[in-house]
């Protein structure tokens, strides 16, 4: 949003590395090929809009303990 | 590719920009090598994408294919709508793209490696389709001006970039009000520690 986006969707999410011809990181992170789109604000009312009716219920950030896991 | 383990310091941009060159500069060249991520045909098939979108697309530019979405799953391209598609490879989504939107419309390729550059303007040349164009340059520095998108297409692109807030500010700049995103990109569903975020094999691998 900071970008001056609204309506941002998550459309579809799906394992697209799976049999992937060499072996890489995707596994380790449970890495997931997702499409997603969103609009920029027409205008700063709808912006201002959508900044009022933000609301988060997830974390937004990983714990402390989890960024420290060694890879 | 050697390894980068930054310690102490921050992740140099331009030696990650060089890795991520280096890898697609591979995938342009010889795509039949075999990476990370699958590409080609096999990977069109994985995302869904419809087999009339692909009928008049060469096939230099459908095998050197490495996106992670489906961009056109997300809303249909109009007749005379400018798309612009950020991170474009060998051009095959920017080629889809400029057949749904007609003699009246226009698409611009941006990339930053040039023989992914190459394969996509000589993709485009065979097709014959004169409404797109490629140009070299960073996600985070687009070469367009400011709101002469209707719609921005990047597909497994935005997740290499380091500086991720600069390149949406810059899809934002280029997109008319109101314009649409529609990214094909990644999550990941494990936290990355910060340490790992150093590693610059681990942005293409």
């Amino acid at each position: 949003m900071a970008a001056g986006f609204v309506g941002f969707e998550i459309t579809w999410r799906k394992d697209v590395f799976s049999d992937a011809p060499q072996a890489g990181s995707a596994e380790k992170f449970g890495t997931l090929g997702i499409n997603f789109r969103a609009r920029k604000a027409a205008n700063e009312e709808v912006w201002a809009a959508a900044m009022a009716a933000l609301s988060c219920e997830a974390p937004t950030q990983w714990s402390a303990e989890a960024l420290a896991e060694k890879p | 590719m050697s390894d980068y383990l930054l310690e102490n310091q921050e992740l140099d941009v331009e030696v990650l920009r060089e890795a991520i060159q280096e890898e697609y500069a591979e995938v342009a060249a010889k795509p039949q090598k075999g990476f990370h991520f699958h590409t080609g045909r096999p990977l069109v098939r994985l995302l869904g994408y419809a087999d009339e979108w692909l009928e008049n697309i060469p096939e230099s530019s459908i095998e050197s294919f490495a996106g992670t979405g489906n961009p056109f799953s997300l809303g249909e391209l109009r007749p005379g709508e400018r798309v612009l598609d950020v991170g474009c490879g060998a051009g095959m989504d920017s080629l889809i793209a400029a057949n749904k939107i007609g003699p009246e419309g226009r698409v611009i390729g941006v990339d930053m490696t040039p023989s992914m550059l190459q394969k996509a303007r000589r993709a485009a040349k065979e097709t014959g389709l004169t409404n797109v164009e490629f140009r070299e340059g960073y996600a985070e520095e687009l070469p367009v001006a400011d709101g002469w998108v209707d719609v921005v297409i990047s597909n497994g692109v935005l997740n290499l970039m380091p500086d991720k807030s600069a390149a949406l500010e810059e899809m934002s700049r280029v997109l008319k009000p109101g314009g649409r995103l529609q990214i094909g990109d990644i999550l990941v569903q494990k936290a990355v520690p910060v340490s790992a975020k150093r590693k610059i094999e681990l942005w293409t691998g």
